[in-house]
């Protein structure tokens, strides 16, 4: 008859064949093949440091009636190591939800157990349908000092292991990334980029639990980032971009209040305006020659001068001189 | 039935409002950082357990978004008056532990149980605008509670420090439900007479 047999990697499996006697003619096979002789002691199936690839069905047949006297399906694989556990409350203070995966697989069925408990009450962790190793809960409590300890299971059919997680309410509040993050050059405004943002949609009321940002920005060619914290709002205005170059920029959220930081949002790219390369009246006429930067584009000659407070895209040779010296000091530094 | 707010009241409100967020917010990061000093200058481990102590009050609460305004207001007042008394006893048993040896932590708490002391008065003023009874204290408070072993002393006192950190927050956040205008009548949400 047919049934399961889990076995571990590396362990030996001997397989009777039902009720034969040891000394019985009998052939065995695997997923429909033969198996060799050399692998039967009598009538007994040996299989020495089983591996993965040995998981099969396995059947035995009485030698000259050719009747299935035994049939196994063979499932090689491990007991479960320490489950990863992670719970966050990106919904707060709706509730919280807990996260689990295995760090190495067993290659057959486990089974999980969570279990959490708030002081002395046993609260109910809803398995979600999507992702399947995920449970949520609804706070019953809110601000309280008391810890939760959750405890995860998993049980397979070769062992058993679980891990323990202990934190506090506040401690696991961490709102998922702001959304739709946008920058855009500001017109006539070489230094200037315009970021704006929204609210991450699974935070439930802003209003009431308001979040606090947190908005890195650099020019793609430099590794090191430019940092602002703001306490309200969901735009911002960089002062003192690099002309002409793109910037890569990042927002990420906490509440105002407790718990940590967002993962940082997705980054968004943009260049601060440059105005059109124009001809300058000198005697020797200098061409603009087209810019390194994203955003090159040939104007058709002027006779005007450079504007006052306009930069030059980078790699140009003029230099404007205008009221202001720092903005030469800023086309040199481009060169 | 509720009675409409005056655009004076509701500015008021609004004000008394965000002025105690921000107060509930220093009176945090000023709890905070006197834990810190209180558990390294108390030879306590920061992550002891302690039991829910008598006499302090509890920030926990059950279906607190359904709280109206008045029994915010009346709740965080509770407890900010707990508080003080608390805190004057923390500080009484501190002075004779250690005398002068330890100013830092008796001015720390005395920082701490004077913004507490603010706070309560702001609750007052908010009662008021709404033109509540303020409920009176409890004569001389509470009876003494027995006398605690040093060690003991020093327990409690981490369990009343930790349950007002999580008060400034809590309270912070009953005052942003206050300060919320409520759609049709203009008036904040729960401050209405139920009917």
């Amino acid at each position: 008859d047919s049934n399961v047999q889990y076995e571990r990697v590396g362990a030996d499996v001997t397989m009777k064949c039902g009720s034969m006697d040891w000394d019985a003619a009998v052939t065995w096979t695997v997923n429909g093949t033969d198996i060799d002789e050399s692998h039967l002691n009598g009538s007994y199936l040996i299989l020495k440091n089983v591996e993965l690839s040995q998981s099969g069905q396995y059947s035995c047949y009485e030698g000259s009636s050719w009747h299935l006297k035994y049939q196994t399906y063979l499932r090689v694989g491990t007991p479960p190591k320490e489950p990863v556990l992670m719970c966050r409350s990106n919904n707060y203070p709706k509730g919280f939800y807990c996260s689990w995966h295995l760090p190495t697989p067993t290659y057959i069925p486990n089974t999980f157990n969570i279990s959490v408990i708030h002081g002395t009450k046993d609260m109910v962790c809803e398995k979600d349908a999507v992702p399947k190793n995920r449970c949520h809960i609804r706070y019953l409590q809110l601000f309280s000092t008391v810890k939760y300890k959750v405890t995860l299971t998993v049980t397979n059919p070769l062992g058993k292991n679980f891990t323990t997680l202990t934190f506090d309410e506040f401690a696991i509040v961490k709102p998922d990334p702001p959304e739709s993050v946008v920058a855009k050059p500001v017109p006539n405004n070489p230094r200037r980029l315009e970021v704006s943002w929204q609210n991450p949609s699974s935070w439930p009321d802003p209003e009431s639990f308001p979040l606090k940002f947190f908005l890195r920005y650099r020019p793609l060619i430099l590794d090191q980032w430019q940092h602002v914290e703001l306490s309200d709002g969901t735009s911002h205005t960089i002062t003192d971009a690099y002309a002409g170059k793109e910037y890569i920029i990042q927002v990420a959220a906490k509440d105002n209040d407790i718990g940590t930081w967002s993962d940082w949002s997705v980054a968004v790219h943009a260049t601060p305006w440059t105005e059109e390369p124009k001809h300058l009246t000198t005697e020797a006429q200098i061409t603009e020659t087209t810019s390194a930067s994203t955003s090159s584009f040939m104007a058709p000659p002027t006779t005007k001068i450079c504007d006052k407070g306009a930069v030059v895209g980078s790699g140009a040779v003029a230099v404007c001189w205008t009221a202001g010296l720092v903005m030469a000091a800023y086309s040199v530094l481009f060169i | 039935m509720a009675a409409a707010d005056s655009p004076s009241t509701a500015l008021r409100r609004r004000d008394l409002c965000s002025r105690g967020i921000r107060l509930a917010g220093k009176m945090r990061a000023d709890v905070v950082d006197l834990l810190d000093i209180y558990v390294e200058q108390q030879g306590l481990d920061a992550s002891a357990s302690v039991a829910a102590v008598e006499g302090v009050p509890l920030a926990a609460v059950e279906r607190w978004d359904e709280q109206t305004g008045t029994q915010r207001l009346l709740e965080n007042l509770a407890a900010y008056r707990a508080f003080r008394a608390l805190l004057a006893q923390m500080l009484e048993e501190q002075r004779e532990q250690l005398g002068e040896a330890d100013a830092g932590l008796g001015r720390a708490l005395a920082a701490v149980l004077l913004q507490v002391s603010a706070f309560a008065y702001h609750l007052e003023e908010l009662l008021r605008l709404e033109s509540r009874g303020i409920p009176g204290e409890e004569g001389d408070g509470p009876p003494p509670p027995p006398r605690l072993s040093l060690f003991e002393q020093k327990l409690r006192g981490l369990g009343v420090l930790r349950e007002l950190a999580q008060w400034a927050v809590r309270s912070a956040r009953d005052l942003r439900q206050l300060a919320k205008p409520s759609p049709a009548t203009g008036t904040a949400p729960g401050l209405a007479e139920s009917p």
